[in-house]
């Protein structure tokens, strides 16, 4: 009997320990989530740099070797210390929503501007912090800030430059070699394509591996804007679709001629973005769908290739000739459930500031002209003539359409179904209207009920 | 049977309230919410019947190929896992020179970080620089360098190829252990009959490693249908659609999007199976079990 009240204490005391231990555990996790005096405790002691250590995610490519060189110099100032995480860009996103909607986001969290995606992806007023009082805040480009902000408060900050757009990238000198013009539509595009391929040089470099870079292609359905101005509206009020519009249609089809007809090559669907400035310095390719600071990256990858020889003209497909802009791009969000919120902002000056701006503009080829007032302005001859040649401007549907942003890289999952032959065009079209119903019933858009 | 032997059910209670709280009641609240519309974009919550089944069993969707994919991966990766593992157990039982160095080699691969070899065999299986196509090329048989993780017709058999040779080994080494527990007896007893090897592994060793091989055939089926970080690093579920997407991948991305219903649905459906999976392997498991 003795032992059986013995093993029954044992037992006892092990399953209270137990959930003693949880209930610690239990207390601190709640901390955060208290009152705004509760959370002002920690940053303050963040704010001393003793030992703080700010986490920073982003996707492959959005933190460049100069910013991270500013992270040193900004923990010499400090004492704040900056541990980097950047993550493969095909995983990037399901990633960071799965970090933010789990709750457990790193302090600094890297995301896509846009007006819509910021509330309906992100859900910033609940996520982020707001950044409206920082003394950088009234430093950001209008038009930046508008798809940085929600219910007129400002969430993000910058990262890279806005004013550059994906255009196709091409070789000057070997252009010049084969009496090339710029083309002026897709037809052009493909005699273009033909010469060069009959050189035996590859004439588009694609890298559909990394799950994002083809989708860029698809700013080209600016066409179905300037075809019907109306058009971006009636899909945000879900009084059109994709499927059925004959420019977008089009659009699939012509990228999927030029896949077929080898423009991109045989090894397109492995390539990777990181690969494109050697790949063009190379001379194995000729041509690719960049920002205006290619030029700069080739340079950097051989030093024997001039930066100016890379020319710019806009994406052709659907006949296009205006300028595809995109005030929105990579920025940089402060998680609301951040324990060092005081040490995140002083970071985010410290990048806003006119020294930072100035050494990333330097320092980044592909960095003209940084959507701030203090920023100062880098464009070449070569990248001033590309914007002067197409006066039209029509924003990119990632900017002007609801659910397109955060389907990105499921569109890019179909265009490589696409590619393989799994799906056509029009079934593509489908698709993408089905994926951005699914974030519009998740996010209970009235324009869907 | 000596009762005193056997302990009372209290000392069961501790660890039945741990695993009632931690794993059961939360798998329940899963279920539970796999009937409602909870995602990341709205606080409310509002039941919605067998909607999320219904879309997870659609036609219009993915989710029965990927459910699909993952039977499948789990089939011919235990299949495969289990003969080659046999083959290498019974190769390095035998007296051979640098015996343990031989096992360390196979079983190497088994302590490596799946994401870390996800991110090797990506480069080794690279159709334009990779080594296994540079190889090929090298020996004058091009016409074997192929898309590997990039065809949608070889991409997922890639997958697998890669998972069982991290997977080999461990399963090797645990077949190792049940092969050397047999009696050195029996087979003694078998040659002085006039037994060969074939008749000796068919009469002696493969029936004594039928319980070992039982349990590497759990261990692989549970590994396949959860299967996640080697396709994520592989893959991520493509190329295209769905080529190479599992169940858990699929559940990772639906969890990404903010669309927790349709991934509790999914895990849901995944319950279900590994119930009636893990049910049908121990009644076949006990079933020459005697009970003491």
């Amino acid at each position: 009997m003795k032992r059986k009240i013995l093993v029954s204490i044992l037992s006892l005391s092990m399953v209270m320990a137990m959930l003693a231990g949880c209930g610690k555990g239990g207390s601190t996790g709640e901390a955060p989530s208290g009152s705004t005096t509760e959370k002002a405790a920690p940053a303050g002691e963040a704010s001393s740099g003793d030992d703080v250590t700010i986490t920073f995610m982003a996707s492959q490519d959005w933190i460049q070797d100069a910013e991270m060189e500013l992270g040193e110099k900004f923990t010499e100032e400090t004492g704040i210390k900056i541990d980097y995480q950047i993550v493969p860009s095909d995983q990037y996103e399901s990633l960071l929503m799965t970090k933010i909607n789990s709750g457990e986001c790193t302090d600094i969290f890297g995301g896509q501007s846009s007006q819509f995606s910021i509330v309906t992806q992100f859900d910033v007023e609940k996520n982020a912090v707001d950044l409206s009082g920082e003394s950088w805040a009234g430093n950001v480009d209008p038009a930046a800030a508008v798809e940085l902000s929600a219910g007129g408060k400002l969430y993000g900050q910058p990262i890279q430059d806005v004013s550059a757009c994906w255009a196709v990238a091409y070789n000057i000198s070997l252009f010049d070699k084969l009496g090339l013009k710029i083309p002026t539509n897709y037809a052009e595009f493909t005699d273009v394509c033909e010469k060069i391929k009959a050189e035996g040089i590859i004439p588009i470099y694609e890298c559909v591996s990394d799950g994002w870079h083809h989708v860029c292609w698809t700013e080209a359905a600016i066409a179905a804007t300037q075809a019907d101005p109306s058009y971006p509206d009636k899909l945000n009020n879900n009084e059109d679709t994709f499927a059925g519009n004959k420019e977008l249609i089009k659009m699939f089809s012509q990228l999927k001629e030029m896949a077929d007809k080898g423009y991109f090559g045989d090894n397109y669907m492995s390539n990777e973005y990181a690969d494109a400035p050697a790949s063009i310095a190379s001379g194995e390719y000729a041509m690719v769908l960049y920002n205006q600071g290619l030029g700069a990256e080739v340079n950097a990858a051989d030093s024997g290739f001039p930066e100016d020889n890379i020319g710019y003209f806009v994406n052709p497909l659907c006949d296009n000739q205006a300028l595809n802009v995109n005030y929105c791009g990579p920025s940089r969000f402060i998680f609301s459930g951040s324990k060092n919120i005081d040490a995140a902002k002083k970071y985010l000056e410290f990048m806003a500031s006119d020294e930072s701006l100035a050494y990333m503009t330097e320092n980044v080829g592909k960095f003209n002209q940084l959507p701030y007032s203090n920023a100062p302005s880098a464009y070449s001859a070569v990248v001033q003539d590309f914007y002067d040649r197409y006066p039209e401007k029509v924003a990119v549907f990632q900017a002007s359409v609801k659910y397109y942003n955060p389907a990105w890289m499921d569109i890019g999952a179909d265009m490589s179904a696409m590619f393989l032959g799994e799906m056509s065009p029009e079934e593509l079209l489908k698709d993408i209207d089905k994926l951005r119903a699914e974030q519009a019933a998740a996010a209970s858009d009235p324009g869907w009920k | 049977m000596n009762r005193n032997k056997i302990y009372p059910r209290y000392f069961a209670f501790g660890a039945l309230i741990i695993y009632s709280v931690f794993f059961f009641l939360p798998g329940l609240i899963g279920v539970g919410y796999s009937f409602t519309d909870w995602s990341a974009y709205s606080d409310e919550l509002h039941y919605v019947g067998f909607q999320n089944f219904t879309t997870v069993f659609s036609a219009d969707e993915n989710y029965m190929k990927i459910i699909t994919n993952t039977l499948e991966f789990t089939l011919i990766t235990t299949v495969l896992k289990n003969v080659i593992g046999l083959i290498l157990a019974l190769l390095l039982t035998r007296s051979i020179r640098l015996l343990n160095m031989h096992r360390g080699i196979v079983f190497m691969p088994s302590v490596l970080s799946t994401l870390i070899i996800g991110m090797i065999f990506k480069s080794i299986l690279d159709p334009k620089a990779g080594l296994l196509n540079s190889f090929l090329r090298s020996v004058g048989l091009q016409i074997f360098a192929n898309k590997w993780l990039v065809s949608s017709e070889l991409a997922f058999g890639s997958v697998m190829a890669v998972d069982i040779w991290r997977g080999v080994g461990y399963i090797m080494t645990i077949l190792i252990a049940g092969i050397l527990s047999i009696s050195p007896d029996y087979y003694e007893a078998a040659a002085i009959d006039g037994a060969g090897g074939w008749n000796k592994f068919r009469y002696i060793t493969f029936p004594l490693i039928l319980p070992t091989l039982a349990t590497t055939t759990v261990l692989n089926v549970i590994y396949g249908l959860k299967v996640f970080d080697m396709v994520y690093a592989l893959t991520n579920g493509g190329p295209g659609k769905a080529t190479t997407e599992v169940l858990y991948t699929a559940v990772f991305k639906k969890f990404g999007t903010g669309q927790y219903a349709v991934g509790t649905a999914l895990s849901s459906v995944m319950f279900v199976i590994m119930i009636f999976v893990g049910i049908f392997m121990i009644r076949v498991m006990t079933k020459n079990e005697v009970v003491e």
